[in-house]
């Protein structure tokens, strides 16, 4: 039936409508309670959802839509367990994003919840597409409203880092949507018609797609995901347009609009591009390396605590990434469990750092310090959030951190069960952005939380409105639902991983055994390089099954 | 035979036969089988959770803002009753059993399974560091009920919350049943000492140190979820039943696994010597002293610290694999005794020589590790414990007492005041356990075992380690006894620190009253210290409750059984020996003739050929400013090019580059394109049209493509 996923898209959407007709003193509240049904709305789909287990699809229907269907396309629906997931992060972040934003923005309500309430709308729709044109559009949706939310209510930069987040997201798109608009063509061309589901594709794709040819789709869709994600050397919209939009913005952000990009990856690349994939892993896993150090070096040297988040966005999706290309369950399974967990705690540092901005209107660690003698609860939540970004045992960070590195650890050649391209340096190299992370956070933390008391003086905005030095108790509802997630999910990551499971078997489904024949033909093609060198290659040694029982 | 014949002549010995160390000769046994979750004892889980609950009530009361002592009675009460519990689990134990309280990361079908639960592995090694974890926690809390008070209207209740989140993870340290969880303790203790040692959250030298712990702290744990990656990589486990049937069944071997299992070891000591603040990464420990409670000192240098001991000796049979790196250990933790007993001698402040002591002490711990002494390893862990327990108290004291005074050249003649002199005596014993006197104290007898067995064990250059244990010995006396015959004996004479933590007890202008202990505290003192000098008669139970766990090893025997055949014979009258010249050094230079310490200092200094070595020793070898140099200054430096390189070439140079490609070929639509929004609403149209193109001219494109191709063809 497809009116229940559709209404995920359309209570949103509708409410947006709504704030465009109701007078703007009510936008707020209007927004609020929308967002809220909606959440809502997908905790009752979530308890009624048939495919927690299985990893199969629930919810599927396609929107009717005339004239459609001779395009070959559908507006199709349907979710997963990782779709239906990051549909509930989607959903539980909205209206926290709406509360957060009560005090700080006060012009041009009306556009302001109602663009937030459309790009709610457009990022429930790339979850739950099961069409490729319908995906695109939403994934290309997200920009208008987060395009006008940092123009119109971003601080001092904001013309140069909307303009620059924009094009840049755009460019790369279109270039990933010619990638999947040639698998549709080519299966058009197989086929004898135009079909954009994804479902077919991805079979197609899969087995009927030569390497050269899924190596130069790979190309095109990296151009696309690798920018939102964003990888290393992609990545230099994201500090800008962080920096300078409104706090719910850089949370969107943060919390979901870069996991389009992993989802991407996710839900694309692995499944329909086996072959490519595995001949790049190592290449894409040495680029997310050097992003994961690299933007920790930089978050270092950071006095911008925003930017310095930002830069950790950087560095921590690197872990994702490199957890993802491990191509095996361990890793893609921390990978997924990644992107929620950096959507709660990054999330709410920019909760956080927009707190301070709204009170002292600076962002910069050198005027700020020693907060915590005046708000001792903002530094309980900051503190708390810090330590489950670094990556804290016990808190949500670290298990998804850890079965990342775990996963791109066991990820060699001699590996019985899932071999992979991947091995112990990567983790290891990898690993030292663990103690990087730990620094950069605690040195912040230890400049602005801790230390001897330094504050500029109180923002004409926070005087306006008068928020009191510590935070409200709306403020503390907004962080309280995350660290209480944070912890659950430390404590008991089992339902998630279950979850999982089945999903990312079928994602993974292809690859034990493209990567034993990738292994076999490269070891193949170094014997015969060595045998026309006219050097005597040693056979490996076999590697008894370990991991057996 | 040979134990016969032994005892003959241990009977000859007086220290033999008051060691009673024939209990240590080795009955090889059977390896001892683990029983599946004893049904029955899943009452064994609130030794865990107990701290768990104290910590989130403590910071109910800190949310509420509790004004009393209340916290601290919540922490004695239920730490204490942790303790008690594990008393009773001690007592009935029988075999090593795996307690499974609940699911946490369970991972995996058939063919492959990544589990780690939140379970309990009780064997007696556990039982051992179990008993001194929650049983000095309980008293330090106690002691810390008064130590802290002037703090009640203040940090009270997160001071009590931070020792119970620390009791909760060394628990969860030590009674783990699978590596992930013992990592979980491992960095939660990590987390814990952030917490205390930057209580004073305001001190900038506070919170530096705080970082400086953590951080320092991290690399070790890099090494030690390596570890975890290859154990797990190599046999296909982190649960440790499964690791030892493992390994038990003798499949495994270094020279068949190659490099990933030979690897494992040298990680999990980085691991360990992170935690246990070894060469290279002890540098932590001394500034952790920074932390201004001596309590927070005492967390980190009696318990937090032996947690890499302990990794090592669970971990024994992994070690085994690679007998190269017990060697190592060895040596690392000879060399750290030696280096930081050379800088203990030339400190001023109280609780900084105690914190080189220990790191000096631990290393003696390693070096019986890495010599196969597993059991007087442990032992000297055991009663370390205790004795390190009394001089950071007393330490404590003298620095409650004299508004922050830890300058021992500053406080002397402490055992004539009123009120010290229960301090004076437990410090007393303690330094004398610290140095090694003869049969009266548990640290002769522990250290003993450690120092003969490097003659007795055969490895590179253990005689060589010996000779060093034996001259650490003789130093370790020197700084011990150099404390306490400045602080304690001497003249009364005393200045005030210049902290004025609270204002009540600010001084009369003038005048200065030292601040005497009370109940609670002098309570603890005699407690632990009569607990010090009974573990003099536990070496034969601690070696047993080493023996029957996985870090049973037996130590190798002397090849002979004449007095000089036989190191255990003559290493006690040589220990006696540099430890009672140590003290008669110290007590020349602090006691008899003061002056002629400062003499001597200033004679080296004023020789420009022995100027470097007191600077040094004082400078603490020059290690961190060298750390600097090596590590920090450089990546600094990187992180601020990397910084230019990011927003000058990457973002300036090639994004904004590429971006004006475009801007160029464009030129002539300019009037266009001269807002921001425009050239938006341009590149979005521009996208809309190559949508609608590729989708509705696909088909004609493709024909077309076809209809080429095939002319073509």
């Amino acid at each position: 039936m497809w009116v229940w996923p559709a209404l995920l898209l359309g209570v949103p959407l509708f409410g947006a409508i709504v704030i465009a007709i109701a007078p703007s003193r009510q936008a707020k509240w209007i927004a609020l309670g929308v967002s809220a049904a909606t959440f809502v709305y997908s905790v009752m789909l979530a308890l009624v959802f048939g495919h927690w287990d299985d990893g199969g699809f629930g919810f599927e229907g396609s929107i009717p839509w005339p004239g459609l269907e001779k395009l070959g396309i559908t507006l199709s629906l349907g979710a997963d367990s990782v779709s239906m997931l990051l549909v509930l992060l989607t959903t539980l972040l909205m209206p926290l994003c709406v509360a957060g934003s009560f005090t700080a923005i006060n012009e041009r309500l009306k556009e302001y919840y109602g663009w937030l309430l459309a790009i709610e709308a457009a990022m429930i729709g790339v979850f739950i597409a099961r069409d490729l044109i319908f995906f695109y559009v939403c994934f290309e949706f997200t920009l208008v409203p987060m395009y006008f939310l940092i123009a119109i209510w971003g601080s001092e930069g904001r013309a140069r880092a909307c303009t620059k987040f924009f094009l840049y997201t755009f460019t790369g798109s279109l270039i990933a949507l010619a990638g999947l608009l040639y698998i549709a063509w080519q299966y058009q061309i197989g086929y004898g018609q135009w079909s954009f589901d994804i479902a077919a594709l991805t079979v197609f794709a899969a087995t009927e797609l030569t390497a050269s040819q899924q190596a130069w789709v790979l190309l095109a869709l990296l151009a696309g995901f690798a920018v939102k994600v964003p990888l290393f050397p992609l990545h230099t919209w994201l500090p800008l347009a962080h920096t300078e939009a409104p706090t719910a913005a850089s949370v969107v952000l943060a919390s979901i609009l870069l996991k389009l990009g992993t989802y991407g990856l996710y839900r694309f690349v692995l499944p329909m591009l086996p072959e490519a994939v595995v001949a790049y892993a190592p290449a894409i896993a040495v680029v997310s390396i050097i992003g994961i150090l690299y933007a920790a070096l930089i978050c270092w040297v950071q006095d911008d605590i925003k930017r310095l988040i930002a830069y950790s966005s950087v560095s921590h999706l690197g872990f994702c990434v490199l957890g993802l290309f491990a191509l095996n369950p361990l890793g893609v399974q921390g990978s997924v469990l990644y992107m929620l967990n950096h959507g709660l705690s990054t999330g709410a540092l920019f909760f956080l750092v927009g707190m301070i901005y709204e009170r002292y209107h600076t962002r910069d660690m050198t005027k700020l310090g020693g907060l915590s003698k005046r708000m001792p609860v903002w530094a309980f939540f900051m503190v708390f959030f810090v330590l489950s970004s670094v990556g804290l045992p016990g808190l949500n960070g670290f298990v998804g951190e850890f079965l990342c590195l775990v996963g791109a650890f066991t990820a060699s050649a001699d590996n019985a069960i899932y071999p992979g391209v991947l091995g112990p340096w990567y983790a290891a190299v990898a690993g030292v952005g663990m103690i990087f992370a730990a620094m950069y956070l605690l040195i912040m933390v230890g400049k602005v939380v801790f230390g001897p008391l330094i504050e500029p003086a109180r923002g004409a905005a926070a005087h306006a409105i008068r928020l009191p030095a510590d935070l409200t108790i709306r403020e503390i509802g907004v962080l309280a639902p995350l660290a209480v997630l944070c912890l659950y999910i430390g404590l008991q990551p089992k339902p998630l991983t279950d979850a999982m499971e089945g999903s990312i078997n079928g994602v993974l489904g292809a690859y034990p055994a493209t990567v034993e024949r990738h292994l076999a033909a490269s070891h193949e093609s170094a014997s015969d390089l060595a045998v026309d060198l006219g050097v005597v290659v040693q056979q490996p040694r076999e590697h008894e099954e370990r991991l057996d029982g | 035979m040979v134990g016969a014949e032994r005892d003959v002549i241990a009977a000859a010995n007086i220290f033999s036969v008051l060691a009673g160390y024939a209990a240590l000769v080795p009955e090889p046994s059977a390896p001892i089988p683990i029983a599946e979750t004893a049904a029955g004892m899943g009452w064994a889980g609130w030794i865990l959770w107990l701290p768990a609950i104290s910590t989130v009530m403590c910071g109910l009361c800190a949310a509420l803002r509790v004004k009393n002592k209340l916290p601290a009675w919540i922490t004695v009460g239920l730490l204490g009753s942790s303790f008690l519990m594990t008393l009773a689990l001690w007592l009935q134990y029988d075999q090593p059993v795996v307690i499974h309280l609940l699911d946490w990361i369970v991972l995996g079908g058939d063919r492959w399974t990544f589990i780690a639960n939140f379970s309990l592995y009780v064997d007696s090694l556990t039982l051992l560091w179990m008993l001194f974890v929650t049983g000095l926690g309980t008293l330090i809390a106690l002691y810390a009920s008064e130590y802290m008070e002037a703090d009640v209207r203040g940090g009270y209740a997160r001071f009590f919350a931070g020792i119970s989140v620390f009791l909760f993870a060394m628990t969860a340290l030590v009674m783990a049943d699978n590596l992930l969880m013992l990592y979980l303790g491992w960095e939660g203790v990590g987390f814990a000492s952030y917490w205390l040692i930057g209580y004073y959250y305001r001190k900038p030298s506070a919170v530096a140190a705080a970082k400086k712990a953590f951080i320092v702290n991290r690399i070790g744990d890099l090494g030690l979820a390596l570890a975890i990656y290859l154990i797990w990589h190599n046999f296909g486990t982190v649960e440790y039943r499964a690791l030892f049937e493992a390994l038990d069944s003798g499949s495994y071997s270094a020279e068949a696994g190659g490099w990933s299992i030979k690897a494992i070891p040298y990680l999990l000591m980085l691991g360990a010597f992170g935690k246990s603040a070894q060469i290279p990464l002890y540098v932590w420990l001394p500034d952790a002293m920074e932390g201004p409670t001596p309590v927070s000192a005492l967390i980190h240098a009696a318990t937090m610290v032996t947690a890499g001991v302990f990794l090592v000796a669970r971990m024994y049979p992994v070690f085994l694999l690679e007998p190269a790196s017990l060697t190592v250990v060895a040596w690392i933790g000879g060399l750290t005794a030696l280096l930081a007993a050379t800088i203990a001698m030339a400190q001023h402040d109280i609780k900084r020589i105690f914190a080189y002591s220990t790191i000096s002490q631990l290393g003696y711990m390693f070096m019986g590790l890495g010599m196969l002494s597993s059991v007087g390893a442990a032992y000297h862990v055991f009663t370390h414990a205790f004795f390190k327990a009394v001089l950071f108290l007393t330490a404590g004291v003298v620095m409650h007492g004299f508004a922050g005074q830890v300058d021992l050249r500053k406080v002397s003649g402490l055992r004539h005041l009123p009120g010290f002199r229960i301090t004076s005596f437990t410090m007393l014993y303690a330094c004398a356990c610290l140095a090694g006197v003869p049969l009266i104290t548990n640290g002769f007898w522990s250290k003993d075992a450690i120092m003969a067995q490097a003659f007795i064990s055969t490895g590179p250059g253990f005689r060589a380690l010996g000779v060093i244990a034996i001259i650490t010995a003789f130093l370790t006396a020197y700084y011990a006894f150099r404390v306490w015959f400045r602080v304690c004996a001497g003249p009364v004479h005393f200045e005030a620190g210049e902290e004025q933590p609270d204002d009540d007890h600010a001084p009369e202008h003038g005048e200065f009253r030292p601040h005497a202990p009370r109940l609670a505290v002098n309570l603890v003192l005699i407690v632990i210290t009569i607990g010090a000098v009974g573990s003099i008669f536990l070496k034969g139970w601690a070696g047993e409750r080493i023996e029957d766990s996985t870090a049973a090893y037996y130590s190798p025997l002397a090849q002979g059984a004449g007095f000089w055949e036989d190191p255990h014979h003559w290493m006690p009258w040589v220990a006696s020996a540099v430890g009672l010249l140590g003290i008669a050094v110290a007590g020349y230079f602090h006691l008899v003739n003061r002056k002629a310490a400062d003499g001597l200092k200033n004679a080296m200094l004023a020789n420009p050929a022995t100027r470097w070595l007191p600077t040094a020793m004082e400078n603490k070898w020059y290690v961190d400013e060298l750390y600097h140099l090596m590590f920090r200054g450089p990546l600094w430096l990187g992180g601020h090019i990397l910084n230019l390189f990011d927003r000058y070439i990457i973002d300036m140079a090639i994004v904004d580059g590429v971006a004006r490609v475009p801007r160029l070929l464009g030129r002539g639509f300019q009037p266009l394109s001269n807002g921001i929004l425009q050239s938006y609403a341009v590149s979005m149209a521009g996208g809309v049209a190559l949508l609608g193109i590729l989708v509705f001219l696909m088909p004609q494109l493709v024909d077309w493509l076809s209809r080429w191709m095939g002319g073509a063809g």
